[in-house]
């Protein structure tokens, strides 16, 4: 298992992206698909940066990875408002402007995705890939790191 | 990411490498707007450094192929890498886009781009 608190900093999503490559490789996953999962949680910390937190920069925010036979995991919290989950839907992609393909991409890249109605401070998200081919897994680490 | 902007004859070459995303699109958008509004024939994004792009990046795209539109300023992209082009093709922007597979074929294509239809 691994898991990360960062700042909402835009700039910080790099580290996301990079620790979610490194985890969805040593799963065995292809690194095409690697760079899928990246960009599926990077929308996610984007919308908590971007529309939980408002843009501001200073809040916190966490990723946690976890690497099962099966399947990888990643649960994003935040520590914002509520979020409304029947507003997040995949927009239409027959409509030219910009804006609003994140949630789009993210249901595109995972195979599940879910809201804990349990998780009272904040929000916390779940995202589920499951594996087509049996990797090592990251499940033997345990590391966190906070930035900020 | 880096940002560069190159006026050639008639064509303004915008050179983008690095990670486009929610941080570094800003930078993106601003320079390409900006060659946009200054009325130049046609402005092209040079996309072959662009190792990673999100959706704030791909928005940063759209909206310079819609202000493109309205100034009639003829737009394009070359150089996208293979992970670039397939998050375009899921959002089924790949048809949308002028898109050359180079710069040298970009140069001499972009003139006869029509400034609202592309190729």
């Amino acid at each position: 298992m691994v898991r990360i608190a960062v700042n909402s900093e835009p700039r910080l999503l790099n580290i996301l992206r990079g620790v979610v490559r490194f985890c969805a490789r040593k799963a065995g996953v292809s690194h095409s698909e690697a760079d899928y999962l990246a960009l599926a949680i990077d929308e996610a910390a984007a919308n908590i940066i971007r529309h939980t937190y408002g843009g501001h920069h200073d809040a916190l925010m966490a990723l946690e990875i976890r690497s099962l036979p099966d399947r990888l995991e990643f649960i994003l919290e935040d520590w914002g408002p509520k979020v409304c989950e029947d507003l997040i839907r995949p927009r239409s992609l027959d409509e030219l402007r910009p804006g609003g393909l994140g949630t789009f991409f993210i249901y595109s890249f995972m195979d599940k995705c879910s809201y804990d109605p349990n998780f009272e401070e904040g929000n916390r998200l779940k995202l589920v890939k499951f594996l087509t081919r049996k990797g090592a897994g990251c499940n033997n680490e345990s590391s966190s790191a906070k930035s900020g | 990411m880096k940002v560069r902007v190159r006026n050639l004859d008639k064509v303004s070459v915008i050179d983008s490498t690095g990670d486009v995303d929610l941080y570094s699109s800003p930078r993106l958008r601003e320079a390409m707007l900006a060659e946009i509004k200054a009325d130049g024939p046609s402005v092209l994004v040079n996309m072959s450094g662009v190792s990673y792009i999100d959706s704030s990046g791909i928005a940063t795209l759209v909206e310079g192929l819609q202000l493109s539109r309205q100034t009639k300023t003829r737009f394009g992209l070359f150089g996208l890498r293979p992970n670039a082009r397939s998050v375009l093709e899921l959002a089924r922007l790949h048809k949308v886009f002028t898109i050359f597979e180079s710069e040298a074929e970009a140069l001499e294509k972009i003139g006869s781009v029509h400034p609202f239809e592309g190729l």
